[in-house]
């Protein structure tokens, strides 16, 4: 399947436009969409991309199957075995790019690739299956990049409280727990306005602290 | 670009299942084809001549966009190397690059380095760390405040 390229892909794109005026290009940021097998990653980034999520996902096959445990989540039928992502265009300058991570802990070798210069990440949690972020939450907190947890309302029920999961989680006072849709874009929107508020507020601290020289 | 960051030591398989191609030694990989498993389609090395070693500052969301040479040369590129100065006619971040072709990351990122040295195509690499700029952020938080 990967390599039938079509053969008039080139010329598609390549005629149309003949030589018009080249802006460079936006600059790209991005935000780590990380967490479980299942636990609503790609749902996310559908809901608020302005593009159809890029994936190289692909069925599970009886490979995953051994490794992947579905059971919790009867209907799905596919699990992302690279990764997938979505973009929003925030003005013609600047483009920010959610990148959801490899859904098995064997494709963890990816992670570094995708946190490296990431603002921050969104980690979202299913809690039926709780220690499924736990590969998540320490990596960012090894990298000390901002996050922040996310717990998906599935079917509108979020069966533990939030200070129970902080608990569980272990996670430092500062780092927001919230509970969102995956499915409703304005839900994830407010999600990812609140990993940018960590980040911001890093970034001023870490400003700051230059400052005074 | 070994298999082994220090991220995945809960998968210590993970290179050998996943990225044949990467975990081998790079000097394996020219000549010994045959002793490999069967696989469907093209493995990714022969599309890199055999290197799986690129430019690691080159970010799965940096900007990619074919230059004037890039676009001119279409017709006296081959394969994967056309199709990539092809779809670059606007700007790609890497990892759409690998999306649209179907192809590894990994393979795109050598290639698209390769192109890049050949003034084929341009790679625009920021030169400060967004992530830690207080005004981008600013406008990134704007922008998805926008979103309704």
């Amino acid at each position: 399947m990967a390599f039938e390229l079509s053969p008039d892909r080139g010329a598609d794109t390549g005629a149309t436009r003949a030589a018009p005026a080249r802006r460079p290009p936006p600059l790209p940021v991005k935000i780590v969409i990380a967490g479980g097998f299942g636990v609503g990653k790609t749902t996310s980034v559908g809901s608020i991309s302005e593009i159809v999520p890029l994936t190289t996902e692909a069925e599970m096959t009886s490979f995953g199957a051994e490794v992947d445990d579905a059971s919790h989540v009867p209907d799905k039928r596919t699990t992302t075995v690279a990764m997938d992502f979505g973009c929003i265009t925030i003005d013609e300058s600047l483009k920010l790019y959610l990148f959801g991570t490899p859904g098995q802990d064997r494709f963890g070798f990816m992670w570094d690739d995708l946190a490296h210069g990431a603002l921050g990440a969104l980690v979202i949690v299913d809690c039926r299956r709780m220690d499924d972020c736990y590969p998540a939450v320490d990596y960012f907190e090894r990298l000390r990049l901002p996050f922040v947890v996310a717990v998906n309302r599935f079917d509108g029920v979020v069966p533990l409280d939030l200070d129970t999961i902080r608990w569980a989680l272990a996670i430092e006072e500062s780092t927001p727990v919230l509970t969102f849709d995956a499915r409703d874009k304005l839900s994830v929107r407010d999600a990812l306005l609140v990993v940018l508020d960590r980040a911001l507020e890093r970034a001023r601290s870490s400003m700051q602290a230059k400052v005074p020289s | 670009m070994t298999g082994d960051p220090s991220s995945s030591e809960r998968a210590p398989t993970a290179g050998a299942l996943i990225r044949p191609f990467l975990s081998a030694g790079a000097t394996d990989l020219g000549a010994d084809t045959a002793g490999v498993e069967a696989s469907t389609g093209l493995r990714p090395f022969l599309l890199t001549a055999g290197r799986v070693a690129a430019d690691v500052s080159i970010a799965i969301e940096t900007q990619v966009i074919s230059t004037e040479l890039g676009r001119a040369s279409i017709p006296s590129l081959a394969f994967e190397r056309r199709d990539i100065v092809a779809i670059c006619d606007g700007p790609l971040a890497l990892a759409e690059i690998a999306a649209q072709l179907g192809l590894h990351l990994g393979v795109i990122r050598v290639l698209v380095g390769d192109l890049s040295a050949e003034g084929h195509i341009a790679v625009y690499l920021p030169n400060t760390d967004v992530s830690q700029d207080v005004d981008t952020l600013l406008r990134v938080i704007r922008g998805l405040r926008a979103i309704s």
